[in-house]
């Protein structure tokens, strides 16, 4: 059938008529290296993240979902080279990060910070939450003590906090207030891009809302963008502009939020959305998945997702389907479009 | 932000601000376990003793052999006498005197002074052979688990060789080839010791490294020496502090055992010495191996006690 509508996908065109990209990722792979034996023979790869091209723009939120082990966290890391990315191409602001110094890499992660899922780790347990956010005043050369401590206090309060909590240690603080420290310190270089890493799925429910609001507030008000990483889609429903579906290493599926979850394209995003617990009694029937997520050491030939789709076909483990436009901002790799 | 906040603030910057506080919380738990503060009750009465002691007690190398194996005061032992004349055996009492609180060994060595003369050697030989251990252990620990990859291979296999060799063997021969002196013994025993402590920081830097907070000063924009000096070793120092003080007793232990077989520095008195000396006397003078035995359990036990206390109040996960 021919459907002149559906663009071919070309990496890095996606949305290329917007132009306010802050971060354009191309063709990013991260594979680890499995070695075995005394001689460390390479006996293959995991591949973590496997040619993945995305682009986020000012102010947005991108969720990124998945199960887990399916590569969300490296890709967040590889953005911001924590995890060095083994090919590919990232800009952040037009400026190429892959090519960036040391020097350049420490301006930069100012600028694109992270925030992270356990709030009982994320903080030195021997520091006080105030030189914890300090530390990235001092990494950035703010000589001043003075100043320091106005931003601090500063930071602290935005996230919701006194500033007098700064002389205190993090296990005097509850979950929740240990994630709003560990926002602030993320905030502290006014960043464009916050990577959160499943922020709020270690903690309650209800302090999980004020986490999001107070995440969402901050938003508005700096203007900044946030790659949402999560595996519960209904968070992700609540604060993403657009959602991204990942699985084994590769996206599977891109569209604006509303798009997203009304009309569901991939049958692995329908097997998730399915998963939502619903009121309703007696609403459509649950897609079960079948199996754990294949290794990434050996994943499955043509399409990944093979091996536990509900409406496979022959060709799917034969050729690896294609990721492209299907609808107006609506991106997906399976052979059913 | 108020301008009221900012003298309070102030105090973020200085450096000892927090660590006053986080000081004060371990005192508070180590403060419940009373056993942890006898043994450091006693540490520091020996080092009180070790520091100050020499100058109020008599010269210990002083021999006096007419008032040889005398008792501790208040006790008596009786001494035969053969009376050639007589050709029979007259017994002869003879009591401790106030002079010599303690008695007094074979040669009319004061005891009090001796043991006040071990004490100074033992915690001088004990926390600086421990300090050089734990240094280097600490230093080539962290360094392994932060550096990781060849350089963690090549100093580990490095310790694993180091940890192969007899200790007290190595430390007899090398005293044996360099002559006995309390410099050489400490070096061995520090450049010897730290196998055990690089291992345990190793591992413990290991899991510390893939903690979150370690990340995120990495994702800051921090370098590796910050990472190093500000996160990794004042998350380690704990553990080393609470090594530091379990393995005291091992080094005054490895030192009296050097002295006891006649190893040790010839020109000082340390409490082997003494336990050396004394056992060829037990039956006429039991004091004189008796006490340096006794300061020897007291000083170990210490330690140990003290050690035992400190892990548990630096540990946040055990409830006091």
């Amino acid at each position: 059938m021919f459907m002149p509508w559906r663009a071919i996908y070309i990496p890095g065109q996606v949305n290329s008529m917007t132009a306010s990209a802050i971060l354009k990722i191309e063709n990013l792979k991260k594979y680890y290296h499995v070695t075995a034996g005394l001689v460390a023979r390479k006996v293959g790869d995991i591949r973590a993240v496997d040619d993945i091209s995305l682009q986020m723009n000012q102010g947005e939120v991108l969720g990124l979902v998945g199960e887990s082990g399916c590569g969300k966290s490296t890709l967040g890391k590889a953005i911001i080279r924590l995890e060095e990315p083994t090919s590919g191409e990232i800009y952040f602001d037009g400026t190429d990060v892959i090519k960036m110094s040391k020097h350049e890499l420490r301006k930069l992660r100012g600028k694109i910070q992270i925030v992270f899922q356990d709030p009982d780790s994320s903080l030195d347990p021997r520091m006080t939450v105030g030189d914890s956010i300090d530390e990235a005043l001092i990494v950035h050369d703010f000589k001043n003590p003075d100043t320091r401590n106005a931003k601090v206090a500063e930071l602290l309060e935005k996230v919701g906090l006194e500033a007098g909590f700064a002389h205190r240690y993090p296990h005097e603080f509850s979950g929740g207030q240990r994630q709003r420290i560990g926002i602030a310190r993320a905030l502290a270089m006014d960043p464009k891009l916050v990577i959160a890493d499943e922020p709020v799925s270690a903690l309650d429910v209800s302090v999980q809302a004020q986490i999001l609001n107070l995440m969402m507030d901050i938003k508005e008000k700096d203007g900044l963008a946030y790659l949402f990483i999560s595996h519960d889609l209904s968070v992700v429903r609540y604060i993403s502009n657009r959602v991204a579906v990942m699985y084994l290493g590769k996206i599977v599926e891109l569209a604006e939020k509303n798009e997203f979850f009304n009309n569901p394209l991939h049958p692995y995003t329908e097997a998730l959305l399915s998963a939502i617990a619903t009121l309703r009694p007696g609403g459509k029937e649950k897609i079960l998945l079948k199996g754990d997520v294949p290794s990434p050491l050996n994943p499955p030939s043509g399409c990944r997702f093979h091996t536990r789709c509900h409406r496979v076909m022959p060709v799917c483990s034969q050729k690896e389907p294609e990721f492209k436009e299907i609808g107006p901002h609506h991106y997906t790799a399976c052979h059913l479009y | 932000m108020t301008e009221a906040n900012i003298p309070i603030l102030r105090r973020i910057t200085s450096p000892f601000y927090g660590n006053r506080r986080l000081l004060g919380y371990y005192w508070e738990r180590l403060k419940k376990n009373k056993l942890s503060l006898i043994g450091l009750g006693f540490i520091i009465f020996l080092a009180l003793v070790g520091i100050f002691g020499p100058l109020f007690t008599q010269d210990p190398t002083k021999a006096d052999l007419g008032m040889s194996n005398l008792p501790p005061l208040g006790l008596s032992r009786q001494e035969s006498i053969y009376n050639i004349k007589t050709d029979d055996f007259t017994t002869k009492i003879i009591e401790g005197s106030p002079a010599h609180p303690l008695g007094t060994d074979s040669k009319g060595r004061d005891m009090l002074a001796m043991l006040v003369s071990g004490a100074r050697i033992s915690l001088f030989v004990g926390l600086l052979a421990t300090g050089i251990a734990i240094f280097l252990g600490t230093f080539l620990g962290v360094l392994s688990a932060y550096l990781g990859g060849w350089v963690d291979n090549v100093l580990m296999r490095f310790t694993d060789i180091m940890m192969t060799f007899p200790f007290f063997l190595l430390l007899v021969l090398i005293v044996f080839i360099f002559g006995p002196s309390l410099a050489i013994i400490v070096l061995v025993i520090g450049l010897t010791g730290w196998t055990g402590a690089a291992r345990l920081i190793r591992s413990e830097a290991l899991s510390l490294r893939t903690r979150d907070f370690i990340t995120a000063s990495k994702a800051l924009g921090a370098s590796d020496t910050r990472v190093i000096f500000k996160h990794l070793i004042p998350n380690v120092i704990s553990l080393v502090i609470v090594m530091a003080t379990l393995s005291i007793p091992g080094v005054i232990m490895a030192e009296a055992s050097l002295s006891f077989i006649g190893l040790g520095d010839p020109t000082s008195t340390s409490w082997g010495t003494i336990l050396n000396a004394g056992q060829h006397s037990l039956e006429t003078a039991w004091w004189v191996a008796v006490e340096p035995g006794i300061m020897l359990f007291l000083t170990v036990l210490s330690f140990n006690f003290f050690g035992d206390g400190l892990r548990d109040a630096f540990d946040p996960k055990a409830s006091i």
